[in-house]
């Protein structure tokens, strides 16, 4: 994949745990999971918009590109 | 969705059903038809269709076997398109219609009605080039009186078809965004 999630670089930065995350950005367990081993083909503005502010953080820190497939 | 859709549904399936075992049947008493006039041809008036072609048999043997042939075909694609249909309408599920199964069955819906189409547009006309030739075929005649109804219906599920496929994109390009 081009695109490549290090959402869980963040969390472990942040000392959150993927429950917490998904009560906290309102997005399901199953969904934050898949987002977060990179399953899934797109995210909502607002979700990310509700990742970065419960991280603290930039979308480019979470989402990061790569000339490898 | 609705009580009234629910309704209609559910006598949509029924109508699907009575039709497909219409045309079993009907395939099933040409099969019986056609076995009765090769082995016992005597018979064949007392049974359903009444389709008796010995005198075009007499006079040709092709005429008789590619006539046959085509009411045959005609009848088993039918018979065959209905059940798909009868499959489609169990595994639909109104509430989400858009998967791949579905989406396949209405395709291959189209394509055989398409079939059942140009199947009885090619018995016409070879009904009429033996007629120009002197054979008596108006027993047959009605076997192939919608041809360009089952062709129209081919084109406009094709095109639902194509649309469902689409559909079916959608929904999973939406059901893998978080």
């Amino acid at each position: 994949m081009a695109i490549i999630v290090n959402l869980d670089v963040m969390m472990a930065k942040r000392k959150m745990s993927l429950n917490e995350l998904s009560e906290k950005v309102n997005v399901s367990l199953a969904n934050l999971s898949k987002l977060k081993t990179g399953k899934v083909k797109a995210i909502r503005f607002s979700t990310l918009n509700a990742v970065c502010e419960v991280l603290d953080c930039q979308p480019g820190d979470i989402l990061e590109h790569s000339d490898q497939e | 969705m609705s009580n009234t859709n629910h309704s209609i549904f559910s006598g949509l399936k029924i109508v699907a059903w009575v039709i497909f075992i219409g045309l079993c049947i009907e395939a099933g008493s040409l099969i019986l038809n056609f076995i009765f006039s090769m082995v016992n041809p005597d018979m064949v008036g007392d049974l359903y269709q009444k389709l008796d072609l010995r005198e075009l048999r007499e006079e040709s043997e092709w005429a008789f076997f590619s006539m046959y042939s085509i009411i045959l075909s005609i009848a088993v694609v039918k018979a065959h398109l209905f059940y798909i249909v009868t499959q489609m309408m169990q595994k639909i599920d109104l509430a989400k219609p858009f998967n791949r199964l579905v989406s396949k069955q209405i395709s291959q819906i189209s394509y055989y009605a398409l079939a059942a189409g140009l199947l009885s547009y090619l018995g016409r006309q070879s009904a009429r080039n033996f007629e120009h030739k002197g054979f008596e075929l108006d027993a047959v005649s009605h076997f192939w009186a919608d041809s360009q109804a089952f062709i129209l219906m081919a084109a406009v599920i094709y095109v639902i078809a194509i649309i469902f496929s689409k559909g079916v994109d959608y929904q999973e390009e939406l059901e893998e965004t978080v």
